[in-house]
């Protein structure tokens, strides 16, 4: 571990060095590759320090990266990680691949329905505490103050919508690393899936109730298209990409993970710009695979365990640069007070709700439903530019939030893993 | 999205260059077109803003950070090229071949070149003076991939050959050196102020370069030395594009001391490098294409002399080395032939000067070699059979392996 912060003190130094030589010019070039390159390695070799301090390599990538981003060192310019929301969009879409490979139907029949009920109970429970918090803040919230009480209301809905989402990306990244197999991993993995997809429904819900409380009318019909479009369509584009992806590895036999790269940028960046869900793109496609032919799933998987590494060390240095600091100073009571109910509704519904025949189940799910990343930050974005009067503030308040819980959530699912005892080892080459 | 556009394209033509329908049987110098990378760049050219306009200007400008990646990925394959031990142990007559063959070519295409550059656009003689450099500059490179390959393939002698693509290895650094110059003279208000900004690329490649070596030492999974290898290629790159200095000399300065310093690992390295050279430098002729503004008639009135005098220059000068290198560097007979194939680095030099050194001359510049480097590769494959003579037939060696960038 000592090589490990060595290396790593003198790539800070190396960024300091560089940032120190910028202020001498009047004017800068572009500031991503640089970006890209400075997260890429720190994370790499602070992985390495978190992992020997016994902490997940993903923790140390999020940390390193709010150390050298622009809210705290300020090493990276905030440009420089703006311009890497493309790798961002690339992770999520390996990572969902990945996660897809694991849905078989076989465990969907096994688990599916008691993973599907105690999803509802814990989004239930856990959307009731935040939406009733939410109201009582009000006074403390100043993008409230000025509403009525069915704007406040909606805002509330909505908003406690997206603070109940969980993070597939953080949960299946942990997984990767600690190589967990077992029936705990695989309800815990199914439920984060499983709660996304109900956070997209009732967020879809939320945001039109929300627009017409506001004037803009309730546009029922429009509504249910958008949700059956993002949900529906991704899964339809998600199996046009699994055959073409099952033709590529049945005809061309080499450069797999290249290939596979390539397509989860192009789902990305394609099922942004058609408004579907990108995660739910490469987790269809991913799902498809594995069910059709057990073998071309496998050797997808290890395609991307292979390409992983560098893709999850700069997605979530990345997303440890983006957190607002700042954000925390001026929200930070009333975030925490949420962050505070949030796991407290969480463990309270999986104490009560989890199928009693896993004792596993009541005593460490909760640990892994506190992440929050990706969804959690897409969502908060998409309230700030579909509600511009309040949406920023919204935004800031998430933010937060995500702050906190990815902070602390990826440390509670490799500890609740471990409890489950699943782990079968700490060191899944090349993965995050 | 652009860069998805670009991704998309470069896959599809990918797709189309390794198809059975550019087949070197029926399509010689289609097949060799798309082997050199330069069908990436005719393509970038036809989709860039001047002609098609898939890509805008904006997005162009958007897609700067891959541009930087690529220019600073080619610089650290050239400085890992430069082998100090080797270069210690040549002597001091294949130094000068080498410069005569590569100067002479430099002097034919830049001093004639000065005039209608100073007269068409009416700049400052120091803008002047950069652009004609440069394209001497980018006139002095030669690719040595005919003369690897003719050895390979039986059809040159291998000491010949390896002869070829010495001088051709060494002429890379007058194009690196007038770079600089140009850089110098081109890229900051004062002299003074150019020559600290050089001095500051080749620093940063320095200091990338010792740390490259001290982070890869004691690495053994392959995934981290490829991982710790792209993000330093990055990082010397990006911190140059970002620092606004050449990210070509950055990078070469970093290779150079990875070699220098790196004992073993600067092979593990190159060899990690090597798995993304291809695709990176593919991508890059692609941006460098798509930034030519096909519209400039003073630039096609310049290609004609560029190539010509190009042409001239390469035989005579090939004349000259062949005359200082006797009896030290056994080369072919009518060596400048064989020095026609310009290679890709000429197009890195223009597409940093352009970056750099922003207006009307640079981008004439860009233009004239673009278009100059297809031309030339298309009469390389006729000039070179002038030097591969019937007689020479030797035993074939196994596979060809050209490197793209020199």
């Amino acid at each position: 571990m000592k090589g490990a912060v060595v290396r790593l003190l003198l790539l800070m130094g190396l960024l300091a060095i560089i940032s120190r030589a910028q202020v001498l010019r009047a004017d800068s070039g572009t500031p991503v590759t640089l970006a890209a390159g400075a997260l890429l390695l720190c994370g790499l070799f602070a992985g390495k320090v978190a992992k020997g301090l016994g902490l997940p390599r993903l923790t140390g990538y999020l940390l390193v990266g709010v150390a050298v981003g622009p809210y705290m060192l300020g090493f990276i310019p905030g440009e420089g990680v703006k311009g890497l929301d493309l790798v961002k969009g690339l992770a999520v879409s390996l990572i969902a691949l990945v996660a897809g490979t694991e849905l078989r139907l076989g465990l969907i029949r096994r688990v599916g329905a008691r993973v599907a009920l105690l999803c509802a109970a814990v989004c239930g429970v856990t959307f009731i505490v935040c939406f009733a918090a939410t109201v009582a803040l009000k006074p403390l919230l100043p993008f409230l103050a000025p509403l009525t009480l069915p704007q406040v209301l909606a805002v509330s809905a909505l908003l406690s919508t997206v603070v109940v989402s969980f993070s597939p990306t953080v949960t299946i990244a942990i997984v990767q690393e600690t190589s967990a197999r077992g029936s705990f991993t695989e309800f815990l993995m199914a439920l984060v899936i499983i709660g996304d997809l109900f956070v997209m429904v009732a967020f879809a819900l939320a945001a039109g109730l929300t627009r017409a409380t506001f004037g803009g009318g309730l546009d029922v019909a429009g509504l249910l298209s958008g949700v059956g479009w993002e949900l529906f369509g991704s899964v339809v584009v998600g199996g046009v990409l699994a055959v073409v992806m099952l033709v590529y590895m049945r005809g061309v036999k080499q450069e797999l993970p290249l290939f596979l790269v390539g397509l989860s940028f192009a789902a990305a960046e394609g099922g942004t710009r058609l408004h579907l869900s990108p995660l739910l793109v490469s987790l269809a496609a991913g799902a498809l695979i594995a069910n059709l032919d057990e073998r071309e799933g496998e050797r997808i998987h290890h395609a991307i365990q292979r390409a992983g590494l560098p893709v999850f060390a700069l997605f979530f240095a990345a997303a440890g640069a983006g957190l607002k600091l700042d954000a925390l100073v001026t929200v930070g009571p009333a975030a925490l007070l949420l962050v505070v109910l949030r796991g407290g509704a969480i463990w309270f519904s999986c104490r009560r709700f989890a199928p009693a025949d896993d004792p596993r189940l009541k005593n460490y799910l909760w640990m892994g439903l506190i992440s929050q990343a990706g969804v959690t930050f897409g969502l908060a974005a998409l309230v700030s530019r579909t509600f511009p009067s309040f949406g920023p503030q919204v935004e800031v308040l998430i933010v937060a939030m995500i702050t906190a819980h990815e902070l602390v959530g990826p440390v509670l699912t490799r500890r609740a893993l471990t409890a489950s005892g699943e782990v079968r080892t700490d060191e899944a080459q090349g993965t995050a | 999205m652009q860069a998805l556009l670009v991704f998309l394209a470069i896959a599809a033509l990918s797709l189309l260059a390794s198809s059975p329908a550019l087949d070197p049987a029926r399509f010689p110098a289609l097949a060799r077109l798309a082997a050199g990378g330069f069908l990436f760049l005719l393509f970038g050219v036809v989709l860039g803003p001047s002609v098609v306009g898939v890509l805008s200007v904006e997005d162009l400008y958007l897609l700067r950070p891959m541009m930087a990646l690529g220019l600073g990925t080619a610089g650290v394959i050239l400085g890992l090229n430069l082998e100090p031990r080797l270069l210690r142990l040549l002597p001091r007559p294949v130094y000068s071949a080498a410069l005569a063959h590569a100067g002479t070519a430099f002097l034919f295409v830049a001093v004639p070149l000065f005039v209608p550059l100073l007269l068409t656009s009416r700049p400052s003689w120091h803008a002047a003076v950069g652009a004609a450099s440069l394209l001497g500059a980018a006139a002095s490179l030669s690719s040595g991939h005919f003369a690897v390959l003719a050895y390979r393939g039986g059809r040159m002698d291998r000491a010949r050959g390896l002869g070829v693509a010495l001088l051709t290895m060494l002429d890379d650094a007058v194009g690196l050196v007038v770079l600089a110059l140009a850089l110098l003279l081109g890229a900051a208000p004062t002299a003074g102020e150019g020559l600290g900004l050089v001095c500051l690329a080749v620093l940063l490649g320095i200091l990338c370069g010792s740390l490259l070596a001290f982070l890869t030492h004691a690495l053994k999974d392959p995934a981290e030395l490829a991982t710790v290898t792209l993000g330093m290629v990055a990082l010397v790159g990006g911190a140059a594009a970002y620092l606004r200095v050449s990210a070509l000399l950055a990078g070469v300065a970093c290779g150079a001391t990875l070699a220098l310093v790196g004992g073993r690992t600067t092979e593990r390295v190159a060899r990690a490098l090597g798995r993304v050279e291809r695709p990176v430098f593919l991508v890059l002729v692609f941006l460098v294409g798509c930034g030519v503004y096909t519209r400039d008639w003073a630039a096609w009135a310049l290609v004609p002399g560029f190539v010509g005098l190009r042409f001239l220059g390469k035989v005579v000068g090939g004349t000259l080395a062949q005359r200082f290198a006797r009896g030290v560097l056994e080369l072919p007979p009518r060596v400048g032939y064989a020095l026609i194939a310009q290679g890709g680095l000429a197009l890195c030099l223009v597409a940093e000067y352009q970056l750099l050194v922003p207006g009307g001359l640079s981008r004439r510049v860009l233009d004239v070699v673009v278009v100059g480097a297809v031309v030339n590769e298309l009469l390389a494959g006729q000039a070179f059979r002038q030097v591969t003579t019937p007689s020479a037939r030797v035993q074939p060696v196994p596979p060809p392996d050209v490197g793209v960038v020199t």
